[in-house]
This record gives structure tokens, C-alpha cells and sequence, in this order.
């Protein structure tokens, strides 16, 4: 297989390559990348820390003193959980099977500050990530992270509330213009009664249920919250809307209609995740170079990527949580139920010079301007002594063994092409040449401080 | 854009000579067609309590729901026989006295939020209740009008939402000199001197990624250059959001050709002791405006300066068990400037027995109105363009 089509799979469904990896595995098809991509991707970690401190506080008898002292400990544990998110990421095996949670956590979007709650959602999204779309959608619904975030606990036969099946319609399966402002009303009458308990577990209310007839995309019946789902399911634009979205992810953020259509077609069909993205990774027109190096990397792509030339590892934990947020994406924090926009909506004139600079100030220790981030419940004190504490410097240890290794057999040419591909313009090669004495470190830490290592 | 105009655009600011012409190709509408006026936004972030910034202290309702936390007649400076503030917010008092002045009463949307996130967020993109929007309303303004991204800064550390474009967005300059310093990085240099002709035009996001490089660049060395010689006389109070103002008040008078600030302070989410907390916010908030109007006034500038201070919610009507207060819904909103049409209360005062099913004030006037009116009225923009939709305009300017 042509390397230049191997970087661009391991840029979409992983984090890049390292110029040995890429001559490791450059035997391969593209068939046996992919087959080996979806083998790989049951070795997934489950992204779960220790929550046992939460029970130190099961003898306070004060309930106030109590909830108060508990969401301290699950601010700290989302941290760690947070943490934990990019360290499997950066030690990933199941590449693709990660990118997919990453893309389905912006779908679904859905955030709590409890982190058990929080656990159990992204347990879901692991397991149905690649998984059988029908269920997934049906798993989410019954989520209790998701119930208390889009208010269907608030969904009862009396009082409908219609914000969870606005948002299933709308961002999580049809998009807007392909249901009516009755259709939402109908069909939140068949999610009413589905909640959840203290313990989070789905519950289904039965007295809070309307068992009565609704009229939903134009059939009736005595319609549930599954009978919802499958009728969706039924919609043509349920796979087209799925598609595109996963089209502009992993394929061009331009979406190509023709190309959709073809993925649409091939996911109606059993509505599998796993044959969708085989079917995509697999076609002649994901590896045409139009599509190539057109995406701007995400920061979690951006960071993982840098991982992984140049494994580092912050001194001071909190400075990672600014870096996140200066970037413009802390994961679990969603900014809202649509998510992050993504493309260019990560860049801003303050951004993209945190961005490329990020390479030089996490392997060099050279100056950077980043910013303490304050809550809205903070007091002014605390919010001024944030502001005061920007961070000039991310101190951290590096390693730079896996670049070491990678060196063997290879030259600064195979560098610039898995960092930057190789349809740079003239004045980008030449900006280039004038940095190609320095040493491989200092000649790496320069192509990817350059606007091209922003894309993949 | 012509070569001429690239020439005349890139004098302006130091540094930009280099930089190639493609990158510079926004179709900018002439600087002297965008008015000279200029806004200032300031954000009460985490919900101020209006009832007890502007109280309804002939009311006996108000001291009714706020058995502990309400302030007492005794305390409170008359503004007009009805409604008053605590003696502690004399600086806005005097404001108010001069004329500067303009408080807005039960401002707040449709199917109001009481998330801090959302409702933020929605004051910040100018969407409806249930819309999600990644752009701000001050983002869409530069965007509408193709401006660079100094032509709106965010006096922070990092860009608030409102300030984001889908092409353009603003710059947060808290502190322009290390802003200036974090650009002029020799390696950014170099690459942007290689690239002269126009090889990435094609290439829609890197092409973007450049423009964006540039931008940061020149906005940074723009905002530098052309304030770094004031000299401010006046003394501000030493904390956080009085720094914030004289920062603004910096840029404002070095007469940059920014159009618009917008400043954030925290610390307004009182569930628990409020009165203390709030009486210090409140200080601090007060004597910060009265120092920056009358910084100015002493350059001349506050004729041509519009302060508006917003938060994203009010707070319930009704204390809480923890002497504080919970997060509302419609609250009040100023407006100062030097010459305006309606200084003073604005409009009615709240109607503390017509609540909503939450016990929360209920909105008259859509903020969006008011942005409206601030486009429309002093930025000299398209409101509608901007905003998406039409509101009806008001009358304070």
C-alpha cells in the first residue's frame, strides 16, 4: 500500500504514525489495515478510576455538609477520569475503536458533574461504538446521564417535556427539517415515564407513561419510546444525517454527497457501525488526496499526536486542565447537547498561536501564555487569583525513547512526510530546507510548530 | 483586494508588510463607513441578584420574600421614589445623577435557562432558548462586516464565546505587550515571509490556518504599537476588574480603531451569605465604573463610548434557606454613555406579584432588542443581518 494512503488511514482512525511504524506495517492492503483496525479495536481499556472515596462521606449526617463535600470529590475524580482518557489514548491499541468513542461522545453529547453517572455513559458509548446503531440509540435513551442531562426525568404523562425527543431528532438522528413540531410533541409523549433512580439505573414509570395512541412521521399506534426509535430508523435521512457526519469526520469536513449516499446505503442495510466504517475505510475515494491533510486536528488529536513523537508527561497535572481549556476542548466538558463545532471553529488568532507553539513549549520549555480557567460558581477572589496565575511554562518529563527507536532505518525525508504528507507548497519546503541542519529532535519540533502539522 | 489598498492596510500596522497577499484578501468595508462609536461589554458571570442592585424598596413584597438578605429602606439611595440602590453602590448612584445612566428593567428571553452554561451562552450567541449556536453576536458583527481581529477584544485571558466568528473573531488581550511578544516569534516569521503568493488558496482550512497566523500577528502588534505610549493619570481600584478597565480605558483612549471590549467579572453566583459577598461585588463594580466614565470623560471619549453590563440570569425572588439566592430569570441591564435618549429607569419596574411557575421574574423586553438597538443605533450595522432575525428597536440611544 502507498505510505502516503497509510499515513492518511492511521491520521483519520488514529493519532499518525512514526516513520518505523509506517515501514513496519507498509506490507499490508488496505483490506488487512482495515480488518486488523476492527480486530484490534475489542483490546479498548474501560475508562473507570477509583471512586471509592466517595463512600468516605456516607457518615456525614448533615445532607448539605454531605453533597457539598461529595462534589468536591467528583470534580476531582472527573479530572482524573478526564486524565485517564488521554492516557489510554496515548498508549492506544484500538485505534479506531477510541476514535469512535471520540466521535460519538461529540454525537451524543451529554456531560454531569457526577462521575459515576458519567462512567456509565461512556461505558455505553464503548460498547456500542462500533457497534449496531439501533441499540445504541435505544442504550442512550435509556441512559440516566442522559436522562437527567436532556430532562426526560422531567417527561411525564401530565407534563410532557420534549426537550430529549427534540434532541434525538434534531443532532442525534434526523437533523432539522425532516420532523414536525407535532412529531416532537407525539413522540415525547412515548418517552414519558422513562427515568432513572438514585442507584442510576433506567427506570420506566409506569404511571408517568402515556399508553395512549400518538401519530409519529406519519403512522399511528400505541407507540413507545423503542417504537419511536425504530420509525426514526425507518426514515432514509437517518443513515444520510448519521453519514455525512461521520463523512465530514473521518473522510473531508466538505461533505460529498455522492460519497454519503454510497455510506448510506451500505448502513440502512443492517444499520452496523463496524460494516459502515469498513465500507468507508475501505473505498478508493477515502484515499483520493483531495481528501487528504484537509481536517483540522482537533486539540485532543493535536495532543495525542504530539504524544506520541515525543511522550511527555506534565509536572503539574492542573496545567494539563488549562492547556485543554485554552485549546478550546476539555473532554467531558462539552460545551453543549450539539457539542463541539470542530473545523475551523477551533481556530482563533489566540488559539492557533497556543497551537503552534505547543509542540516547542512542551519539548523545549519555551514560553507560552495559558490561562487558569474560573467556574461560574467561583467567588471574585478566587476567579482574580486564577487570572493573576497564567501559566508560562508547562514544565514536563519527556521521553524521548520512541523517538530514539524510531530514528533507526529512517531519515528526516520519512519525518516530514508522516508529520506533514508530501503535498507541501514550494515556500513550505523552503522554510524547510532552511531548518534542515538542525538535529532530528529540533528539525521535528519545527515541522510540527509549522500551520501544516495542524491538519490531518 | 486591490494592491493599493493592500499597501494602505498594511502600513497601518508594523510587521505586515511581509505579509502575503492572499492572506490579507478580506473584502473589508472602509473603516471610516463603520462609525467611530464604540461598545463595551461588561459580563456579571454567574447571575448577579437584581433586586438587590436595583431595589424595589417601596414594595412589600420584596421585603416579604427576602425576610434576611432585603435591603432595608434605610439603607437605600431613592432614584426615583420607587426603586432604589444600597447606599454602597453611591458610585452608580452618582452615574445615574449625572445622567449617564440608563437601567433597563425585566430584560431575559422566552423559556428562560437557569443553567449558568446555557444561559450564558445564549446571551453570548443571541440564540433562541433552544438553539445552538457556535458563533457570539459580536463574532457574527465582525464577520457581517469582514473586519480583523483587533476590531474586537476581549479584555481576558481567553476569547469568550460572544466574540467568536465563523471567519472572523476577536482577540483577547489582557496584557497587549505579552500578547505582542508571544507573536514575534522568529519561526512564525520566517514562515510567513516564504509565503508570498497565493499557494494555499485552494486549500480552504490551511489557507485558513494563515489567515489566522496573520491575523493574530498583526492584531497583537496593532493593538501594541498604538497603545503602548498612554500614560494613564487616573487610578483604578486594585483588583482584578479595575485592571480589566484600565486596560479598556487604555485601548479606548490611545483611540485604537476597535470597536468593540467586552469585559467579564465573576463572582455573582450568591447561593450561600450573600449580603456580604454582594455588597463587595457591588463595590467593586460600582467604583470600577465611576473611575473608567470618568477616565473617559477627562479624554473625551465617553460621548462615543456605550457601556452595557449584562448577566445571564437574575436570581429568584424568593431567599434561600442559606441566606443567598437561587438562580432566576429576567433581570435588569445598564446602559451608560455620556448623551443618552432616555437616562434614568428605562422602563416599569418589576412586578414582584406576577412571577412565573418558579417564583421568577418575567421578562418584557428581549435582550435582543437590545443588541439590536446597539447595532443598529450606535455600531451603525445591519441588525438583522447580524442577529438573524429583526427585533424591535428601543429608544435609549
Amino acid at each position: 500500500m502507498n505510505p502516503q494512503k497509510i499515513i492518511h488511514l492511521y491520521n483519520r482512525v488514529g493519532f499518525g504514525l512514526l516513520p518505523n511504524e509506517l515501514k513496519k506495517i507498509s506490507h499490508l492492503s488496505v483490506d488487512e489495515h482495515v480488518d486488523l483496525l476492527l480486530k484490534k479495536a475489542k483490546k479498548q481499556q474501560p475508562l473507570k478510576v477509583n471512586t471509592s472515596e466517595l463512600s468516605k462521606y456516607d457518615h456525614v449526617k448533615n445532607e448539605r455538609e454531605k453533597r457539598m463535600m461529595l462534589q468536591k470529590v467528583h470534580r476531582k475524580l472527573l479530572v482524573k477520569l478526564n486524565t485517564l482518557w488521554f492516557k489510554n489514548l496515548y498508549s492506544s491499541e484500538s485505534l479506531l475503536q477510541d476514535k469512535m468513542c471520540l466521535f460519538w461522545t461529540n454525537h451524543f453529547v451529554c456531560s454531569s458533574n457526577f462521575v459515576d453517572q458519567t462512567e456509565q455513559y461512556l461505558k455505553v458509548i464503548q460498547k456500542h461504538a462500533l457497534g449496531d446503531f439501533r441499540d445504541f440509540v435505544v442504550a442512550i435513551s435509556k441512559n440516566p446521564m442522559m436522562i437527567r442531562y436532556l430532562n426526560n426525568q422531567q417527561n411525564r404523562k401530565k407534563k410532557p417535556n420534549e426537550n430529549y425527543a427534540r434532541e434525538l431528532m434534531e443532532l442525534f438522528t434526523l437533523g432539522v427539517g425532516h420532523y414536525t413540531e407535532q412529531d416532537i410533541k407525539e413522540s415525547a409523549r412515548a418517552f414519558t415515564g422513562w427515568g432513572t433512580n438514585a442507584k442510576n439505573e433506567f427506570v420506566f414509570r409506569d404511571k408517568q407513561h402515556d399508553y395512549g395512541t400518538k401519530t409519529f412521521l406519519g403512522k399511528t399506534g400505541k407507540f413507545d419510546g423503542t417504537d419511536i426509535i425504530n420509525i426514526i430508523l425507518e426514515q432514509p435521512e437517518c443513515a444520510l444525517f448519521i453519514c455525512e457526519k461521520v463523512y465530514k469526520e473521518f473522510v473531508n469536513p466538505n461533505p460529498n454527497s455522492k460519497h454519503i449516499k454510497k455510506m448510506a446505503k451500505v448502513f440502512r442495510k443492517k444499520y452496523r457501525i463496524d460494516d459502515l466504517m469498513k465500507y468507508t475505510l475501505t473505498s478508493d475515494w477515502f484515499y483520493d488526496t483531495e481528501n487528504m491533510h484537509v481536517k483540522i486536528k482537533s486539540p485532543v488529536e493535536l495532543l495525542v499526536g504530539i504524544h506520541k513523537v515525543i511522550p511527555f508527561e506534565f509536572k503539574k497535572e492542573r496545567y494539563f486542565q488549562y492547556l485543554q481549556f485554552n485549546l478550546g476542548q476539555k473532554l467531558l466538558y462539552p460545551p453543549n447537547v450539539a457539542g463541539w463545532p470542530g473545523d475551523k471553529q477551533w481556530i482563533d488568532a489566540n488559539t492557533i498561536m497556543i497551537r503552534l507553539k505547543l509542540t516547542s513549549a512542551i519539548a523545549q520549555q519555551r514560553a507560552i501564555e495559558i490561562a487558569a480557567e474560573s467556574d461560574f460558581e467561583d467567588d471574585f477572589d478566587m476567579i482574580s487569583k486564577r487570572k493573576k496565575n497564567k501559566a508560562y511554562f508547562i514544565f514536563t518529563n519527556l521521553n524521548w525513547t520512541p523517538f530514539q527507536n524510531a530514528q533507526e532505518g529512517t531519515n528526516l525525508e520519512d519525518w516530514k512526510q508522516v508529520l506533514l504528507g508530501n503535498k507541501l507548497s514550494k515556500e513550505t519546503e523552503q522554510v524547510i530546507q532552511t531548518i534542515n541542519h538542525h538535529t532530528p529532535r529540533e528539525f521535528c519540533i519545527a515541522l510540527m510548530s509549522l500551520p501544516e502539522y495542524q491538519m490531518c | 483586494m486591490k494592491r493599493r489598498d493592500f499597501i494602505i492596510n498594511s502600513s497601518l500596522a508594523s510587521g505586515m508588510l511581509l505579509a502575503p497577499n492572499f492572506l490579507r484578501a478580506f473584502e473589508k468595508i472602509p473603516k471610516n463607513k463603520l462609525g467611530h462609536k464604540k461598545l463595551v461589554v461588561i459580563q456579571l458571570a454567574g447571575g448577579n441578584d437584581g433586586l438587590n442592585t436595583i431595589v424595589p424598596f417601596r414594595n412589600d413584597l420584596y421585603y416579604k420574600k427576602r425576610p434576611r438578605i432585603s435591603i432595608k429602606p434605610e439603607q437605600i439611595l431613592s432614584l426615583n421614589g420607587e426603586l432604589g440602590v444600597p447606599d454602597y453602590l453611591s458610585p452608580l448612584k452618582n452615574l445615574y445623577d449625572r445622567g449617564y445612566l440608563s437601567i433597563v428593567n425585566n430584560v431575559g428571553y422566552p423559556n428562560p435557562i437557569r443553567s449558568h452554561f446555557r444561559s450564558s451562552d445564549i446571551w453570548q450567541t443571541a440564540s433562541d432558548a433552544n438553539q445552538y449556536k457556535s458563533t457570539g453576536w459580536l463574532g457574527d458583527y465582525l464577520d457581517v462586516f469582514k473586519q480583523d481581529a483587533h476590531m474586537a477584544i476581549d479584555v481576558d485571558n481567553k476569547l469568550s464565546l460572544a466574540l467568536k466568528g465563523a471567519k472572523t473573531s476577536g482577540i483577547s488581550a489582557f496584557d497587549p505587550k505579552n500578547l505582542n511578544r508571544n507573536t514575534q516569534d522568529p519561526f512564525f516569521k520566517k514562515v510567513l515571509q516564504k509565503h508570498h503568493k497565493d499557494t494555499h488558496h485552494s486549500e480552504e482550512n490551511l489557507g485558513y490556518l494563515y489567515k489566522q497566523l496573520i491575523q493574530a500577528e498583526s492584531s497583537a502588534s496593532y493593538i501594541y504599537e498604538n497603545s503602548k505610549t498612554y500614560n494613564t493619570q487616573t487610578e483604578y481600584p486594585k483588583n482584578q476588574f479595575g485592571k480589566q478597565l484600565a486596560t479598556t480605558a487604555q485601548f479606548i483612549n490611545s483611540h485604537l480603531e476597535t470597536k468593540v471590549y467586552y469585559v467579564s467579572m465573576g463572582g455573582f453566583d450568591t447561593h450561600v451569605q450573600q449580603p456580604a459577598k454582594h455588597k463587595r461585588l457591588m463595590k467593586i463594580l460600582s467604583e470600577g465604573l465611576e473611575v473608567f466614565v470618568n477616565d473617559l470623560k477627562k479624554h473625551d471619549t465617553f460621548k462615543d463610548t456605550l457601556i452595557m453590563v449584562f448577566t445571564e440570569f437574575g436570581r429568584r425572588v424568593e431567599e434561600n434557606a442559606g441566606m443567598g439566592t437561587d438562580h432566576g430569570a429576567a433581570n435588569n441591564l445598564f446602559l451608560l454613555t455620556e448623551n443618552l435618549k432616555k437616562p434614568g429607569i428605562y422602563n416599569d419596574a418589576v412586578h414582584l406579584d406576577d412571577l412565573d411557575k418558579n417564583g421568577d421574574l418575567k421578562y418584557a423586553i428581549d435582550f435582543r432588542q437590545i443588541y439590536a438597538t446597539v447595532l443598529d443605533k450606535w455600531l451603525e450595522a445591519d441588525a438583522k443581518k447580524v442577529l438573524g432575525n429583526s427585533y424591535e428597536l428601543m429608544n435609549f440611544i
